[in-house]
């Protein structure tokens, strides 16, 4: 059990590396330099002086391992863009708050769809099932901008409640943007739980569980619910990934000053060790979230552990 | 051998276990010969019983329709010099669905930028089938080192965020149209199609009919083209309706963020980014297209869920 | 009082084609320690019953919609569920036919176990998992202390389907139900299991009914038995006398098509298929249901148009039939019992 948790972290480390330099060949590809782009035109030894300063003008290779060794050291490089901050600088100063969005839009999430899904899998084919999967199609195909829209129409223009459309301070000013973010989630949580549970019912396990007698509570809850949440896990891992690095559309919407926002600004500026360090940084976590389920899998699935040997 | 009505779980089954709700099945279960049927055929039987996916189906048709022929015959002009008079109307018996803040008849912007969104939709996803086929068949069939190779880069490419993917790419390209659009999309999001390809193709190798094949010598092409692409067929086109809301949503995206189609080229995020700074006071300009998307992305999943019951019927429910 | 009295018991099941009438109007009883085997090829309708026995039928389709089933005494087709609940796994247990996909795979099999022993019975894990381990050791899975932390996937079919035993006679049940037990094990697996059940029956004082289509099996394994046809009971005798004088003629057909490597009077030539197939369940003929299969009937007769009666043709032995063997032209009569 422990070796195959080693083993799962340990295979991460190969793909991140490879990652950075897959970044790394894009980057190069990205026409343009940041001092060129520049509205003033920068003479052309200062120019040179940057680039030397910065490591534009050594060879690629050299680049890259530098830059890989800033990665295991935490220093993600300087801004091009912006003289006297650091993209480590940067990072801190945003990335929290682009977390915490996503980390809550994936906690509402699940805390919506899971029991949805349930509930319309127990009560399949009545009004409730009807209702609660419609609710999920709908949910899920809307766009999170028309979601948000809607939300904001409604609820502060036309309910007239109290919460701000701007900002990521107190408590209120977050309940927007993690419903909006986090709705499509949750119908695509609701409609996958309520798939697999109808399918974990029609089970022969299930039958004998209820011939030895077993109450039904404990049936669902132990049985039923354990085997149908593996691939609700499955897909978690790149939800969670794509809910901290899709927050793009919501952070422009609510104004909240997370990386999202700096992430577009940073390529129309060509800043590259900004866009670099963003992007590893979202890799890194996109990574790490499908190393935790695969992890949560094996845990859950206890078949999958002996076959990945 | 007729199956046990206990033993199969839950499917509307006769005493004599084969399946009512397949005409076959009252054939069979009247003591009469059973027909053989197409499985293309039984599939077209069963999604038009599906009344969710029938409708999606023909809403989805309508909205190709109107796309395609409204730009024609509307009178108005879509990219219409700005005529501040007519700015910001709701709907009206002239303007159905309003106009925009240039004053420029919505239904007709809605349209052309319906082609665009649908086009690069289907191109996207059209390359993403070529591409995760090409991956999947190969991986899969070679299979042992080759495979596991390709897997693990296809791993590495999971790490790869979306969004920000798709921006690099286009920040390679320089400027955006409907192209770069669709290659950026399309090398952002083929990895979930090679694995299923990959999948299938590994259940189908196994298969006995596989075996016997190539048992009597068939060539690997062969088995490759008569014998698995067909039976992964089915899983494809269903594919496409998959594929087809993540990358409209993706265009959507990454026009709403100012980093897609731009102005005055129409596409339906680029319509909706135009309708946020004034949603206040007009409302429909972020609507319109949003519903839009919206629907299309709404009829996709129905249709695939439809298909995905009416190509397998083991899937469907009591 | 028999252990188990089912009388004139019938499920239906509601589907968007019909009312499919699966279980129409059986009855029999099972006595103690007794066992009762009941086969029928498939889709007549044994399974079915079974579940409806213990209340496992899928209600939305499926409904008892007559008859009785008196346990002990009480009837369980109006019982609540709570209470069946409480039945299940202690008074009456079950055990079903593919091991494979009847063992959760996520749980370990002594958890499967243990649980069923600490519904019924209020001790601790503990003392669960002791009693665990003796009826691993009963149903003869080697190294039973180490096995019990293994999960299903790690036991072979033969393996499994003793662990399944093991779990159904946790409880110590008065009557156990096992539907097509070695359907799906090999044919030397098949022996051992059914002498396992054999053994362990005698041991418990068990009541046992066992529902297969093979009837060699129920020949070792069955006191009486039961044929089904067409959701009906067709002929019911005990074991020795129902192969020495069978008298449906679908009986005779399934003896028929036995196989034979050596005996007395021993077939030579082909084995008897029977031609035709089981009828529409939806709208079955108020006639004899085995009429258009039957080689003794003619669209003249009484069975073509009415249901012929389940009547006891000799002491103990029922047959629903027109054309019993012993009243055909030319037929022998038996000697010996009854007559």
């Amino acid at each position: 059990m422990t070796k195959f948790i080693v083993r799962r972290i340990f295979w991460t480390i190969p793909v991140i590396l490879l990652v950075i330099l897959l970044t790394f060949g894009l980057m190069r590809q990205i026409k343009g330099n940041p001092f060129r782009t520049s509205e003033r035109a920068i003479p052309e030894q200062i120019q040179r002086n940057l680039e030397r300063k910065f490591g534009l003008n050594e060879p690629w290779y050299i680049q890259y391992w530098r830059y890989v060794k800033g990665v295991a050291t935490f220093d993600l490089g300087p801004s091009l863009v912006l003289r006297n901050r650091d993209v480590n600088d940067i990072v801190r100063a945003h990335f929290p708050r682009s977390l915490e969005l996503g980390g809550l839009a994936f906690l509402f999430a699940l805390a919506l769809g899971i029991p949805l899904g349930a509930v319309s899998a127990l009560k399949a084919n009545t009004p409730l099932d009807y209702g609660a999967m419609f609710f999920s199609n709908v949910g899920y195909a809307i766009p999170s901008f028309l979601v948000a829209t809607l939300l904001i129409y409604f609820v502060v223009l036309e309910w007239q409640l109290p919460f701000p459309t701007s900002g990521w301070n107190d408590w209120e000013s977050k309940v927007l943007p993690v419903i909006a973010l986090g709705l499509g989630p949750a119908a695509a949580f609701a409609r996958l739980v309520r798939g697999t549970m109808l399918e974990t019912l029609q089970q022969d396990y299930i039958r004998t569980a209820k011939a030895k007698g077993l109450r039904w509570r404990r049936v669902i809850a132990l049985h039923v619910l354990r085997n149908s949440l593996i691939p609700v896990v499955t897909a978690a891992g790149p939800t969670l990934g794509f809910l901290i690095t899709g927050s793009f559309v919501i952070e422009q919407i609510f104004a909240i000053p997370g990386i999202g926002r700096y992430y577009v600004t940073a390529v129309t500026a060509r800043d590259y060790s900004v866009v670099m360090g963003l992007t590893v940084l979202l890799s890194v976590i996109v990574i790490v979230a499908n190393m935790i389920v695969d992890i949560l899998y094996g845990i859950l699935d206890p078949r999958t552990r002996d076959a990945r040997a | 051998m007729v199956a046990d009505p206990a033993q199969t779980k839950g499917k509307h089954v006769g005493a004599t276990g084969v399946d009512i709700d397949s005409g076959d099945g009252v054939a069979a279960a009247a003591g009469g010969p059973v027909r053989q049927s197409n499985l293309w055929k039984d599939a077209w039987r069963r999604y038009i019983r599906n009344r969710a996916a029938v409708t999606a189906g023909v809403i989805f048709l309508l909205v190709l329709l109107f796309v395609v022929v409204w730009p024609i015959v509307s009178p108005y002009d879509p990219n219409a010099a700005p005529n501040y008079e007519l700015k910001n109307e709701g709907p009206s018996l002239r303007h159905p669905f309003g106009t925009d803040n240039f004053g420029r008849d919505l239904m007709t912007r809605t349209a052309v930028g319906g082609r665009v969104s649908i086009g690069i939709g289907f191109a996207a996803t059209l390359a993403i089938l070529l591409v995760g086929v090409a991956y999947g068949a190969v991986s899969g069939f070679v299979g042992g080192k080759l495979d596991n190779a390709m897997m693990r880069l296809l791993d590495t490419l999971y790490g790869l965020p979306y969004l920000p993917f798709a921006i690099i790419v286009l920040a390679i390209f320089g400027t955006v149209n409907i192209w770069t659009m669709v290659i950026a999309l399309s090398i952002a999001s083929w990895f979930t199609s090679a694995r299923i390809v990959r999948g299938q193709v590994i259940t189908l190798k196994e298969n006995d009919y596989v075996r016997a094949a190539r048992a009597v010598g068939a060539r690997w092409f062969r088995v490759l083209g008569r014998h698995l692409l067909p039976n992964t067929l089915g899983v494809l086109i269903i594919a496409i309706f998959l594929e087809l809301p993540g990358v409209i949503l993706g265009e959507a995206f990454l026009s709403f963020i100012g980093l897609g189609i731009s102005p005055p080229n129409a596409s339906w995020g680029q319509m909706a980014q135009e309708g946020r700074a004034v949603y206040r006071v007009a409302p429909h300009i972020i609507a319109v297209p949003s519903i839009a998307i919206a629907t299309l992305i709404l009829c996709a999943n129905f249709i695939a869920d439809g298909l995905r019951d009416a190509l397998d019927p083991r899937t469907r429910e009591t | 009082m028999a252990l188990l009295e089912v009388s004139d018991l019938k499920t239906h099941f509601f589907t968007r084609e019909g009312v499919v009438r699966a279980v129409d109007g059986i009855s029999f009883s099972v006595e103690r320690g007794r066992t009762l085997g009941i086969v029928g090829e498939s889709g007549c309708g044994k399974s079915v019953t079974a579940l409806s026995i213990m209340g496992l039928i899928p209600k939305p389709p499926a409904k008892i919609v007559g008859g009785s089933v008196l346990f002990e005494g009480r009837e369980l087709t109006t019982l609540p569920e709570k209470e069946l609940e409480d039945l299940r796994g202690r008074e009456i247990a079950m055990i079903f036919q593919d091991p494979m996909t009847s063992l959760n795979p996520t749980l370990k099999i002594g958890t499967q176990i243990t649980e069923t022993i600490r519904r019924h019975y209020d001790v601790s894990t503990q003392d669960a998992r002791k009693k665990a381990i003796e009826l691993l050791e009963e149903v003869r899975i080697p190294r039973a202390v180490d096995r019990l932390d293994d999960y299903p996937h790690r036991f072979s079919g033969g393996m499994r389907q003793r662990v399944m035993i093991a779990i159904a006679l946790s409880c110590d049940p008065k009557l156990l139900i096992a539907d097509e037990p070695t359907t799906a094990l090999d044919v030397t697996v098949q022996a051992s299991v059914l002498d396992l059940l054999d053994d362990l029956r005698r041991e418990h004082d068990m009541a046992m009914i066992i529902i297969t289509h093979d009837m060699g099996v129920v020949a070792e394994a069955a006191d009486d038995i039961l044929v089904m046809y067409a959701g009906q009971v067709v002929e019911q005798a005990p074991v020795l006398e129902l192969f020495d004088h069978p008298e449906h003629p679908y009986t005779e057909a399934l003896l028929g098509a036995l196989p034979q490597i050596e005996g007395e009077g021993i077939r030579q030539g082909r084995l008897t298929a029977i031609p035709g197939r089981p009828p529409d369940l939806i709208n079955p003929p108020p006639a004899c249901r085995f009429a258009p299969r039957c080689p003794y009937a003619s669209a003249n007769d009484a069975c073509a148009e009415h249901m012929p009666e389940l009547r006891e043709i000799r002491s103990g032995h029922f047959v629903r039939s027109a054309h019993p063997a012993s009243e055909r032209a030319g037929a022998r009569r038996p000697t010996g019992v009854g007559a």
